[in-house]
């Protein structure tokens, strides 16, 4: 049977005045179904890179990515665009939230998107605001949202569609201790209860201690941690 | 890229120049078209080739001598440049192709990523959609081929012409063929943008080029060269008398008008085939593209609308004035209230405080509001202007038709003695409903004071008034009844006569009368009795005045024709005439040109039997044509013949109409003004909002959703702006009607502006409108769609 998700021999470059940085040289990891996996790496390591061209944000300049047996980058870009809303959650270090937009529709945007049905899609995103804890903050805008009740905002959001790959990149970056190990409990909870598998990039080591599987990403590579 | 390479691409690309000059050159020399040279040249100085009346910049082309024929040139002359010209063209580009294909010299030691699989997009990427080009080339061909074709199968053989039989008319064949020729290209442009799901502009550059630009070319070349006119002219002379109906003698505007249209329904149909394709299917569902356009625009507020509206109706300065003045007294009144709220409870204070900042503008908001007010301008300016021409239009058609007939009929001769019985048959023609005998001929009129040029017209006073409006223009004093009975013309007195003593007949020798003004002496009454004798004459009030006569005054009438032979040739004849009375029309050509006698005067004074024709009043204006058709027929035709009020006046509705296009076309520029707006303000909100778009794509929206969304916005602008200039337009319209504008009655003649909508125009400058600012967000809508997720996410 084929792997949840193969990432293999991914390369990467950026490119500033004239100089090329190499920063994914030949990545290759497998991550199978269900796993709670923790990325560690210095600051400008790459995980953010790494965690854009797995969740089909950003184009390799080589490589290829398997996601249950088929090949992600071969699809089409509506293909692309559809995987990325039905399978792949995100939550960035920073909430990125629609501003227009109260946090009931932002947590029920990936629905509409898939042109779900708009009333039961705003009923499903209230039992998730609930599940983060914040009901109450139903018909805020995200400008009258803490960075912590943002952040759960845009926890419940990913969750929307319940994605078979929940991709969080320092979601705790900018949030204080206690907040942040309110959303990494969060994180832990979602794995448990919905078999969600989750990439989480963090650089509190504690944090990733505390999850099943550690990596780290050093010289572009991606090596277990352990 | 290596400097070889470089020089070898300037290389390329200066010989297919060269080329393309040596064909133009080549093909103009040959012949092919000095017009086609001028239109070149109008088109690069502008707008020139819109408007008729500069056309004449065209002619600029041609004096500057660069295309000009030398003298005495064979038209064969020339030729033998098109041959190289071409070669040129060709090896220019294979040059250009070489160089850009030549393989760049690797500045880096190999990476590491040797060897890895080439990202798979990168891997099928391929230099040219030969299926796209395939698609807009055969697109484009087969709209203009079909075009032609169908327009030659519908249209009636000879269209244009008066017997016409069988087929459709030429507007309904246009429109037919057209409507065809659009859908066939908007498929092409959208059936190639789906297939490499891409815009390939390459693509569709080069077949617009190759596929579409050679028919209008060659339909153009084809009025300059003889012997393609002979060969393809007969053919095709339905096209061209289409064309030639829209501008005078210029057909080539009308293909390449045509042209213009299909390369844009090309164009659309590849932003839809890519917009719809972009998404997996066929997908034109707008549920969450709507819902997320609106919010961000935000352009159905009551305070904007109100705002834009207000602006509209009354000007800048008066709304600025009432803003200025409500927000300075709410800042006043806010800060007082926040204060002492802030004295109860200071979180109160800090709560409104945030409600004032949550209230406050961003300049998107601002150029959202200028836009609505840019296209609404445009709109409202459109439809007053219309409106108010056609009100012109409809006042000289009304008055035309009331001081003309709507149709004559004429005898090929000089007269028709037989009047009576042509007028009984033309009695019975269904839609008849009125109609009077007439003479006409020219003149010029003397009085003491001055003298004229004038058109004389014998009527029949009895059945004059069935036809034309005649009676009801008379001034008071006067009347037509003078035409038939001389006796009936009022003396000109200072008061008014005395009534006669029963018991004195004839001259009163009352003390009561004042003898300065009013006793006759025996002389005046000598004239009095043969001015009475004198047949009566009606003129109109400009003419009376610059006679200088008032009713009862003496006019000569002097015809050049007529009079017996003198000793130098034919004598001018005069008769002397009195003012029986005045009219006023309101049209400033017959009030000043006109003069009307009794039909038995005109007969015996230019010794025309019967009358020269019958003037016609039909019951349905619109219908004069075929009315006077029937009428045709009823007398079996020659010797007589028939003509309605649109022909007569041809050229008067003709420069009418052409005035209004004008006028259309220069009030199109101010909502394209409007639309240059729209983009500013679309790309404004692009780049506002970047991160959302790239939010939005992570989400999963697709980059034909994102164009949706973004089109949507414009599409909001323009159906505001459009609807707000529609209300605005149609109020002053009705303001203008109920109300009022006075005109100088020294200029005009009409005493106020008219107006008069027209629901069709109307609604189509809406339409236009709305398709503009469509039309406007298709290029930044694209813009957006193009936002890499990344770039917006790492904005921060
Ligand atoms: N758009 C870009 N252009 C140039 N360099 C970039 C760009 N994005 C990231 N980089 C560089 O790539 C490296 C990796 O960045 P990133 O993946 O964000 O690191 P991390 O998330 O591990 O901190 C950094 O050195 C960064 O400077
Ligand atoms: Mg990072």
């Amino acid at each position: 049977m084929a792997a949840f998700l193969e990432v293999e021999n991914v390369h990467k470059a950026y490119f500033l005045n004239g100089k090329r940085i190499d920063v994914l040289r030949g990545v290759s990891v497998t991550i199978e179904k269900g796993e709670l996996v923790s990325l560690i790496g210095a600051s400008g390591s790459g995980k953010s890179t790494f965690l854009h061209v797995v969740g089909t944000l950003d184009a390799p300049a080589a490589g290829s990515l398997r996601f249950q047996g088929t090949s992600v980058f071969d699809l089409s870009d509506a293909e692309v665009a559809a995987f990325r809303n039905r399978t792949i959650g995100f939550v960035f270090q920073s909430h990125y939230l629609l501003p227009e937009f109260t946090a009931l529709e932002n947590v029920a945007m990936p629905a509409l998107i898939s042109r779900l049905d708009k009333k039961s899609s705003l009923n499903r995103a209230r039992e998730l605001l609930e599940r983060v804890g914040l009901s109450h903050r139903a018909e805020h805008r995200p400008g009258e949202l803490s960075g912590g009740e943002s952040q759960r905002v845009a926890l419940a959001r990913a969750l929307m569609l319940k994605p078979d790959l929940l991709l969080a990149d320092e979601p705790t970056g900018n949030l204080d201790p206690a907040t942040g190990e309110g959303i990494h409990a969060l994180l832990r909870e979602v794995n448990k209860d919905l078999g969600i598998t989750a990439v989480v990039v963090t650089h509190n080591v504690e944090l990733a201690r505390s999850l099943p599987r550690q990596l780290r990403l050093t010289d572009g590579q991606v090596v277990s941690a352990a | 890229m290596s400097a070889p390479q470089a020089r070898l691409q300037w290389t390329g690309a200066l010989i297919a120049s060269v080329g393309a000059a040596a064909i133009i050159i080549g093909g103009i020399r040959a012949g092919l078209g000095e017009a086609l040279a001028a239109d070149l040249a109008s088109l690069l100085v502008g707008w020139a080739q819109l408007l008729p009346p500069l056309v004449g910049a065209g002619a600029v082309g041609t004096t500057l001598g660069l295309f000009a024929k030398p003298l005495g040139a064979t038209p064969g002359e020339g030729l033998w440049l098109l041959g190289p010209g071409v070669v040129a063209w060709t090896v220019g580009w294979a040059l250009l192709a070489k160089a850009l294909q030549g393989d760049q010299k690797p500045v880096r030691p190999p990476s590491a990523a040797v060897g890895a699989p080439l990202y798979s997009k990168l891997a099928k990427a391929k230099d040219f959609y030969w299926d796209a080009l395939a698609a807009y080339g055969f697109g484009v061909l087969l709209a203009e081929v079909g075009f032609v074709l169908v327009y030659v199968a519908l249209v009636a053989p000879g269209a244009g012409k008066p017997n016409a039989a069988g087929g459709l008319s030429p507007v309904w064949a246009f429109s037919v063929a057209f409507s065809a020729a659009v859908v066939v290209a908007f498929i092409g442009g959208f059936l190639g943008a789906a297939s490499s799901k891409r815009l390939a502009t390459p693509e569709a550059t080069a077949a617009l080029l190759y596929f579409g630009l050679p028919i209008p070319v060659l339909l153009s070349a084809m009025h300059s060269v003889p012997a393609l006119m002979t060969s393809l002219g007969y053919r095709l002379k339905e096209v061209v008398y289409l064309s030639s109906l829209l501008g005078e003698n210029r057909p080539e505007l009308g293909y390449w008008l045509v042209f213009a249209a299909l390369a844009l329904a090309l164009f659309l149909g590849i932003n839809f085939g890519f917009v719809a394709n972009s998404s997996g299917k066929f997908d034109l569902r707008t549920s969450y593209e709507a819902f997320v356009s609106a919010r961000h625009v935000s352009v159905f507020r009551p305070r904007l609308l109100l705002g834009v509206f207000s602006v509209l109706i009354l000007g800048i300065v008066p709304p600025l004035i009432a803003f200025a003045i409500v927000s300075a007294a709410e800042a006043a009144a806010d800060r007082t209230r926040i204060r002492k709220l802030g004295l109860k409870d200071p979180l109160l204070a800090a709560e409104a405080l945030n409600e004032l900042k949550l209230k406050q503008q961003t300049p998107t908001a601002m150029m959202t509001a200028l836009s609505v007010g840019g296209v609404g301008v445009g709109v409202m300016a459109l439809i007053i202007v219309l409106s108010v021409m056609s009100g012109f239009e409809a006042d000289l058609q009304k008055k035309i038709l009331g001081t003309n007939a709507h149709g004559v009929v004429m005898k090929y001769s000089l007269d028709m003695p037989e009047y009576a019985d042509v007028m009984e048959k033309i009695g019975q023609v269904r839609g008849v409903a009125g109609q009077t005998p007439f003479i006409l001929n020219e003149v010029m009129v003397s009085s003491e004071g001055n003298i004229s040029g004038s058109m004389i017209k014998g009527i029949d006073p009895a059945t004059v008034g069935s036809v034309t409006d005649l009676p009801s223009y008379m001034l008071p004093g006067g009347s037509l009844d003078g035409l038939e009975d001389p006796t009936k013309i009022h003396v000109k007195r200072l008061s008014p006569p005395p009534a006669p003593k029963e018991d004195v007949p004839g001259v009163v020798p009352d003390i009561e009368r004042d003898p300065m003004i009013d006793t006759a002496t025996p002389e005046e009454d000598e004239d009095a009795k043969a001015a009475a004798a004198m047949p009566g004459i009606v003129l109109g009030r400009e003419l009376a005045s610059s006679l200088k006569v008032v009713v009862g005054d003496r006019l000569n009438v002097v015809s050049p024709l007529g009079g017996e032979l003198g000793p130098q040739g034919p004598m001018p004849k005069s008769r002397p005439f009195r003012v029986a009375g005045i009219f006023y029309s309101g049209m400033y050509e017959y009030d000043s040109k006109f003069v009307y006698i009794h039909l038995k005067e005109a007969q015996r004074f230019f010794g025309v039997k019967g009358a020269s024709g019958v003037e016609i009043k039909v019951a349905d204006v619109d219908d004069a044509r075929a009315i006077m058709r029937r009428i045709y027929d009823s007398l079996d035709g020659w010797p007589y013949r028939t003509k309605d009020w649109g022909e007569m006046n041809r050229n008067l509705f003709a420069a009418l109409r052409l005035e209004k296009l004008v006028m259309g076309i220069i009030l199109s520029i101010i909502i394209i003004v409007a639309a240059g707006l729209i983009v500013a303000t679309v790309i404004m909100l692009v780049l506002e909002k970047r991160k959302e778009i790239a939010v939005l794509k992570a989400l999963g929206v697709p980059d034909g959703g994102i164009v949706k969304i973004f089109l949507g916005e414009g599409l909001q602008i323009g159906i505001a702006g459009g609807v707000l200039g529609l209300v605005a337009g149609l109020a002053w319209c009705f303001f203008i009607e109920k109300v009022g504008i006075k005109l100088d009655p020294q200029v005009y003649y009409i005493p106020s502006l008219p107006v008069r909508i027209e629901p069709v125009q109307t609604v189509l400058a809406v339409v236009i409108a709305v398709l503009i600012t469509f039309l406007a967000s298709i290029y930044p809508a694209l813009k957006a769609a193009q936002v890499e997720p990344v770039d917006g996410l790492k904005s921060e």
